[in-house]
């Protein structure tokens, strides 16, 4: 690591970082260098005690607004506004106003009228939290949408990545399972490929999405190859909310061929971390006794680095808002 | 009497081959005269006599559009004063209007309804299946007795292969054709009992893969067109392939085409004009059934109208409310307006050297008239005055908020060629002022 880059990287920890938009939407179209510096801030709140003063942000107003069931995700980003002296309101949405058949705009508008500075939203739908940025005038972070992306879960494992491994570049990371419907994966190949990691893919064919090689990945059907060497394996869920049933024969015919167990993770680099952004379905993606590897699994440790990557978003967000 | 008189207008008779400069005199509903060498005294005797100075302008037949949807937000003759100012002087609707066209004396209505002379003539589909659910033939014999001119399930696949070859079959026996929307709708997850889950929003490909949106293999329209192909030669019926959107199907149309059967295809502006790249913003407007499709298919539709396997382009009209749009992509409605944009979308292709003018108004005029079985419309002397006049190369810009349906996936392009005047019955349908300021006497 070059002399310059290390001095950077000590500055960005100790101020806000300002970004080129008062949005976070998605991870494909940013910058390597913002990413950067979204890390390295995260890193230094990752590093703080729990009790230290970081309340820049008193009367910042905040909405976690959901239209999906999510309970990690949701508490995450409170416990980050809130540590940085924010107001937060939760605000579950799932079915209540869809119901009574007020549309997604109305209540955006609604929502806007209160004033808030944040609107964090997670939503069934891909694409929605754009919608959201057009007709806003608040900030807008994408918590979840459909299968399109979850910008924080990416920039939490690649801070997970760095602390444990130190760099990103040049890793070998296979994203393993349902990538089909998994915006989580597509989160982290982009950013995961814009810092420079060898991004692999192994899923089944049914649930390999089309033309994914094209956003710069390599794809596999066959677990065993698709995890050799690899530094770091991830692990999806399979969501079965958003299939239709003729994508698996079976729960334990998939963990037979893409469940991680010890015999395949043996193949990966010997050192290699295990990663799952949860929930997860124990003896279905993953073998129980792996996920409670605390040397191998980093599972607990993404949920930890969950809060210090929102504090640091949260925090840039509204110091790219008040100078632009 | 009233005698009126395009001067110096380029006649486009796409029926006759003709396109030349002449004289053009219309007396009510007639074309009385067209010539050369204009004698006013002829016709200029009781001064009641107006004439419009047309050099630079164009005379062909009324546009024939044979795929409109008239949706929730219009009715009938909304859509006819519309179609009239966009240069249509004929259309024809879908059955899958509330309610259905799916009994004789709904199409009767609808014609009754819409008998304005000096409006766009309306043609109706009947529903191809009772309610449109594919399973039942509906009264196709006696809808077709009170005038409907094709068949068809409207914005659905005819999907049953038995159903289809009944239909088929039956309809040879009346001589009209049957229309299909091709689409296998299980494989693009929107058959009825689909769930959310699967529902195909947008082409399948590496933009659906970016974007998180369910794609809709391209090969799903091909299916449905091979088998239909077979079952058009098992039983030898007309067989009309609405909107076609891919290479693949494009293929099968041409080879089909090659063993003589009558098989016929349209396609619509926005898949000759656009891919699927259009909706890497989320923007719903570019959600149409068929999906915008790769840049290859749309390649691919344009050397179909090219060697003429495609025979006919339409509007496939199908405008939506704004707030039906105003959704996350998923939850939006399905359609986009195209009636108010058809003849310059069309045009277009003559600008860019696709093909010839006289080959575009054809495919907007008497091929699909050709293709219903209806007479072709004809600009000669002692024929109705059914005629469209405009300047082809009259630049402007499509913009939302200067159209009447929306909405329009075409808003701030620009375009050459604007309709000016619509004749119908030889009335005045539409005029617009620069045309009327055309007036020499």
């Amino acid at each position: 690591m070059n002399k310059l880059f290390k001095n950077n990287s000590e500055v960005n920890k100790f101020s806000p970082v300002k970004l080129s938009s008062h949005h976070l939407l998605a991870i494909e179209g940013m910058q390597k260098t913002e990413i950067q510096k979204l890390l390295d801030r995260a890193d230094y709140f990752a590093n703080l005690d729990k009790h230290a003063d970081t309340k820049y942000l008193s009367g910042y107003v905040v909405l976690n607004v959901f239209f999906e069931n999510s309970t990690r995700t949701r508490v995450s980003f409170e416990l980050a506004a809130r540590r940085l002296g924010a107001e937060v309101i939760n605000i579950s949405l799932i079915n209540s106003s869809i119901k009574k058949g007020e549309s997604l705009l109305d209540t955006a508008s609604t929502l806007n009228a209160m004033k808030p500075d944040l609107l964090i939203v997670r939503h069934p739908h891909s694409g929605a939290p754009l919608l959201f940025a057009e007709y806003l005038s608040c900030s807008i972070i994408n918590a979840g949408d459909g299968r399109h992306e979850h910008p924080t879960q990416a920039l939490l494992d690649a801070l997970t990545i760095k602390r444990r491994i130190g760099y990103l570049e040049g890793l070998k990371i296979s994203i393993c399972g349902d990538i089909s419907n998994s915006r989580v994966a597509r989160s982290n190949i982009h950013l995961l490929t814009t810092m420079g990691a060898e991004v692999r893919c192994v899923a089944p064919s049914t649930l390999m999405p089309s033309s994914l090689e094209k956003l710069g990945v390599k794809c596999f059907n066959d677990m065993k190859k698709g995890i050799k060497d690899a530094d770091v394996v991830m692990l999806l869920r399979l969501q079965n909310e958003r299939m239709s049933g003729t994508e698996n024969p079976s729960e334990r015919e998939y963990f037979n061929f893409f469940g991680l167990d010890e015999t395949k993770l043996s193949l990966a680099n010997p050192n290699a971390v295990i990663m799952h952004p949860g929930p997860m379905n124990r003896g279905v993606e993953i073998a129980s006794a792996l996920a409670d590897d605390t040397n191998r699994s980093l599972i607990k440790t993404q949920v930890e680095m969950g809060v210090a990557v929102r504090m640091s978003i949260i925090e840039a967000l509204n110091h790219s808002k008040n100078k632009t | 009497m009233t005698h009126s008189i395009f001067k110096s207008i380029k006649l486009l008779n796409p029926a006759t081959n003709f396109y030349q400069k002449v004289n053009v005199v219309i007396q009510n509903e007639t074309i009385i005269n067209i010539s050369k060498d204009l004698n006013l005294e002829k016709f200029n005797k009781d001064n009641q006599t107006i004439i419009y100075d047309c050099e630079g302008l164009t005379m062909s037949p009324g546009i024939f559009d044979m795929r409109v949807n008239i949706g929730k937000t219009e009715n009938l003759k909304f859509t006819q004063i519309t179609a009239a100012e966009s240069g249509i002087t004929s259309m024809a609707i879908l059955p899958n209007q509330t309610p259905n066209l799916n009994n004789p004396s709904i199409i009767d209505h609808i014609k009754r309804q819409s008998e304005d002379i000096n409006l766009p003539k309306v043609m109706v589909y009947g529903a191809a299946t009772k309610d449109l659910n594919g399973l039942e033939i509906s009264e196709i014999g006696l809808m077709s007795e009170m005038g409907a001119i094709g068949f068809t399930n409207g914005n659905k696949s005819i999907k049953n292969s038995l159903v289809m070859r009944r239909l088929m079959s039956y309809a040879t026996m009346i001589n009209r054709p049957i229309i299909q929307h091709a689409e296998d709708e299980d494989l693009s997850g929107l058959n009825q009992a689909s769930t959310t889950s699967i529902r195909g929003e947008m082409n399948e490909g590496e933009i659906s893969t970016r974007l998180g949106l369910i794609g809709i293999p391209a090969c799903a329209e091909v299916i449905i067109i091979e088998r239909d192909i077979r079952l058009a030669k098992l039983t030898g019926a007309h067989y009309h392939v609405a909107h076609v959107s891919t290479r693949d199907a494009v293929n099968a149309i041409r080879e089909a085409k090659k063993s003589r059967l009558s098989i016929t295809c349209d396609t619509a502006p926005p898949y000759f004009s656009l891919n699927e790249s259009k909706l890497l913003t989320y923007n719903t407007a570019f959600k149409l059934s068929p999906p915008l499709r790769s840049e290859d298919d749309r390649l691919a539709i344009i050397e179909g109208i090219q060697d003429g396997t495609i025979d006919a382009i339409a509007s496939d009209h199908r405008a939506r409310s704004k707030d039906t749009k105003a959704q996350p992509f998923s939850a939006a409605s399905v359609g986009a307006s195209g009636i108010e944009t058809l003849f310059s979308l069309t045009l277009d292709l003559v600008h860019k050297k696709i093909i010839d003018i006289n080959k575009a108004i054809s495919f907007l005029t008497i091929n699909p008239a050709k293709i219903l079985g209806i007479d072709s419309p004809s600009l000669e002397e002692e024929k109705v005055a059914d005629f469209i006049v405009f300047d082809e190369n009259e630049p402007h810009t499509i913009k939302q908020e200067n159209l009447k349906t929306s909405p329009t996936p075409f808003d701030g392009k620009k375009i050459r060629g604007k309709i000016l005047a619509t004749y119908i019955n030889g009335q005045v349908a539409f005029m617009n002022h620069i045309f009327k300021n055309k007036i020499i006497k």
